[in-house]
């Protein structure tokens, strides 16, 4: 019969149980098998140094069988959500979810971009809709009256976002925070009341439409949906291209380098945080300029309830929902507020009173919206763990389990587990007639309890250990304790001198016993 | 067109103390709570319904529907202080959280407001009365002299207040600077919950007031709203006076262009008027606040 390991439990048909305790703070990586000569392998995109997957090569330390740990999983949650929106269209033909969809999409592009600015930037700009609308007012207006084809809605688009942008970006140099989302709003609202009143666009009826459109006619209705759908789904995914491109590159690095109330800090370092800003300003304007004319051509028109604070809030709740400063939050975000919105079209203006509260409590309990949850959720329970910690009486030098997953040598935890049963044994040993026969016999033959006593202390660390330091011998001694360090000297315990060898002993004796008590 | 001067000055004078009421709320609320009330509209809504309400059920008297309307507004002022304020303001980026926690409270009350009471405008009686006031040849109508000389009233009130009282001295205190305050033994709550409940207070007036004109209705809020930022923007955040210097800046504007250039061209002039000031003073006409906040 071969050694068994009393901590396992078995169960009589299957064998031993390993227990999967989940104690600490490890956290899971998902891991792949690997092969030893490719510890160092990496796929990355052709011609740059970016890796697709952020990956690990490693051994595991129980069987030392090669690993891939995957450091980061987002990319696998894109590719599989993308995938989705890709095939979701063709699992369907209601064409209440098609429509939805494809207004899915263009928002979720037009807050992609709004992202480079709110989250990247940390510039609270509300007149995105405003270039959006200016955009799409610009194509419609020149493809209904000069019967100008659909794509040209998005060079023209994009070059009247470009009037915009740099209108917009003017201020956001000189201004700052709050002056600038007021001034922003005030642009959108000036916009609105423009173009509600003005003849040329559509104050009579209510908009601009029949312009030019992407959507081919000869297809049936579905096949329309889809199509219309499967064009926003593009537009989509240039807008996530364009935040990647602008994000994770030189300039996102520069503007997130570069927050608001931080830009002295950057300037001193060399950062010229007014030129990344006018960058991304035009940058993003131009995009939303594009992505307007690309609405008046999905919607055949546009409609003055683009400038609306309705649909502004709307978007804003799409943002704050999903958390700003995240792609992942401007599309999960549109999903959730677009399925509201069309979803449950039945409830009326309650749905938008919906919207409302779903943003409310988002803004009121989590720090950074659908995605901060997850670090704000770590941070929290790290919090409480620590104050569990704290207040911790009774500890006694065993490892917590906190802590013992931060042990890498298992040996000292069960080695501070034993110590710590042994002492607490010891202390039921220490009695009054124990001290007295110590005092009358130092030096042995002891009794079992005194000589366990002292066996244990004998066994002790040389840190901080007593020792009887001898002044005069025969007359004086003193107690010290030794540094465990080579070179340090031993320092004086206290201004007692002692006569003789036996009371010194003694002494140290009792100093011990005091220790082990406190401990 | 000189013709029009008399005109232009009296409804000039009734916008400042309009715009004057709505932007000293907002200076105020951002200054010693540091929060940018974008729900300031959802309360000058509320409250003209509230007056509506009295007006239909309690009595038409020109005191019980301003009252009402007074009344209405500080409750919703109280209202947004319980759930924008107070669960917020020691969290982590309090600014920004705030200022979308009263934007999406301004969508929701907002939509509720229009559930409940239906799409279609209410009108409020006339507070004033209908006999115009004649001074040679200028003809004041009862609304407009009401508004100014109401407006003034409170808003001297609330000076005086703001000078003279305990409280008034907490709440300069807590503008100056926040933390300070707190350690000379200031209630934050307490003093943030006085200061939303009166430019609450102010909200309703300018409400009642506004809707003389105008009429009440769910989305009534938004138009005040956004004058009220610009001109307390325009004023500088925080400074008082820059507000009531800016609230006439921009009501001449308003009066002038209506008058003159027409009602489309408004809001354009306006911006074309604070843009001016922006460039020329980047935090305002009194703003110098923002630096001494830091």
């Amino acid at each position: 019969m071969s050694w068994r390991n009393p901590q396992l439990r078995r169960d009589p048909a299957k064998g031993p149980v390993h227990p999967h305790l989940p104690v600490g703070r490890r956290r899971w990586w998902p891991r792949l098998r690997a092969h030893g000569g490719n510890t160092w392998r990496r796929m990355r995109y052709p011609l740059t140094r970016r890796h697709v997957l952020w990956t690990r090569g490693e051994y595991n330390p129980r069987n030392l069988a090669a690993e891939v740990r995957i450091l980061d999983k987002r990319p696998l949650w894109w590719m599989a959500g993308l995938a989705f929106l890709a095939i979701a269209p063709l699992l369907t033909d209601d064409g209440t979810i098609l429509s939805a969809a494809s207004i899915f999409a263009i928002y979720a592009a037009i807050n992609l971009v709004w992202m480079l600015v709110i989250g990247t930037a940390g510039i609270t700009s509300l007149a995105t809709l405003a270039i959006v609308g200016a955009g799409a007012y610009g194509g419609a207006y020149l493809s209904i009256t000069y019967d100008w084809p659909w794509w040209s809605m998005l060079p023209v688009g994009g070059a009247i976002g470009l009037v915009f942008g740099v209108i917009v970006a003017l201020p956001a140099i000189r201004l700052e925070g709050f002056y600038y989302a007021l001034l922003t709003l005030g642009l959108a609202e000036l916009c609105r009341v423009y173009v509600v009143q003005s003849r040329v666009f559509g104050s009579a009826t209510g908009g601009m439409y029949g312009a030019a459109t992407h959507i081919p006619d000869d297809l049936s209705d579905t096949g329309q949906l889809r199509f219309a759908y499967y064009a926003a789904f593009a537009l989509m995914l240039c807008a996530l291209a364009l935040y990647r491109w602008v994000d994770g590159q030189r300039l996102g690095r520069l503007l997130r380098a570069a927050p608001e109330k931080n830009e002295a800090f950057a300037e001193a370092v060399g950062i010229d945080y007014r030129r990344a800003r006018i960058q991304v300003f035009i940058i993003s304007s131009v995009a939303l300029g594009v992505i307007g004319g690309f609405y008046a051509s999905h919607f055949k028109g546009a409609s003055p309830s683009l400038f609306s604070m309705d649909s502004l809030l709307l978007m804003l709740a799409m943002i704050v929902i999903g958390g700003i400063g995240k792609a992942e939050g401007a599309v999960v975000g549109t999903l959730i507020v677009v399925a509201i919105d069309k979803v449950f079209i039945d409830l009326g203006a309650l749905r938008l009173i919906l919207i409302g509260a779903v943003m409310l409590v988002s803004v009121l309990t989590t720090r950074a919206g659908l995605f901060g949850i997850q670090a704000q959720f770590r941070a929290w329970r790290e919090k409480k763990k620590s104050e569990r910690r704290a207040r911790r009486q009774e500890k006694g030098g065993e490892v917590v389990p906190e802590e013992a997953t931060e042990i890498a040598d298992k040996q000292a935890i069960y080695h501070r587990r034993f110590d710590k049963q042994m002492r607490d044994f010891l202390k039921t040993l220490v009695t009054d007639e124990v001290v007295e026969e110590h005092r009358l016999k130092p030096l042995g033959q002891h009794s079992e309890a005194l000589s366990r006593l002292t066996n244990y202390f004998r066994r002790g660390p040389m840190a901080d250990k007593y020792a009887v330091f001898t002044i005069v011998p025969m007359r004086e001694y003193r107690v010290v304790a030794l540094s465990g360090q080579r070179g340090v000297p031993p320092r004086l315990v206290n201004d007692r001198t002692y006569h003789s060898l036996g009371d010194a002993y003694h002494a140290v004796f009792l100093l011990r016993i005091n220790d082990l008590l406190e401990s | 067109m000189i013709a029009d001067l008399p005109y232009v000055i009296v409804s000039a004078l009734a916008l400042w103390a309009i715009y004057g009421l709505l932007a000293i709320g907002i200076s105020i609320v951002w200054s010693s709570l540091g929060m940018i009330n974008m729900a300031h509209g959802f309360t000058f809504a509320v409250a003209g319904y509230g007056a509506w309400l009295a007006a239909q059920y309690v009595s038409d008297a020109g005191v019980v529907v301003l009252g009402a309307g007074i009344l209405t507004g500080a409750v919703s002022g109280a209202l947004i202080y319980a759930v924008a304020f107070l669960p917020l303001h020691d969290k982590p980026n309090f600014i920004v959280r705030s200022l979308i926690a009263t934007l999406a409270i301004s969508l929701l009350g907002t939509q509720a407001l229009q559930w409940l009471f239906g799409p279609r405008v209410k009108s409020l009686p006339r507070v004033f009365g209908n006999t115009p006031l004649e001074l040679g040849e200028i003809v004041i109508t009862a609304d407009k002299l009401g508004a100014v000389l109401s407006s003034t009233l409170l808003l001297g009130l609330v000076l005086l207040w703001m000078t003279r009282s305990r409280r008034g001295l907490e709440i300069r205190a807590m503008m100056q600077n926040p933390e300070g305050a707190a350690l000379v033994g200031i209630g934050l709550r307490r003093t943030a919950m006085s200061v939303m409940a009166v430019t609450g207070a102010l909200a309703g007036l300018a409400s009642v007031l506004l809707s003389q004109t105008f009429f009440v209705s769910p989305g009534a809020g938004l138009q005040p709203l956004v004058k009220g930022l610009i001109v307390a923007l325009c004023g500088g955040l925080g400074s008082i006076p820059g507000a009531l210097l800016a609230a006439g800046l921009v009501g001449i504007t308003e009066a002038a262009t209506a008058t003159w250039l027409g009602g489309q061209y408004v809001l354009m002039t306006q911006f074309g008027v604070i843009i001016g000031v922006l460039l020329i003073r980047p935090r305002g006409i009194g703003g110098l606040l923002d630096e001494t906040r830091e």
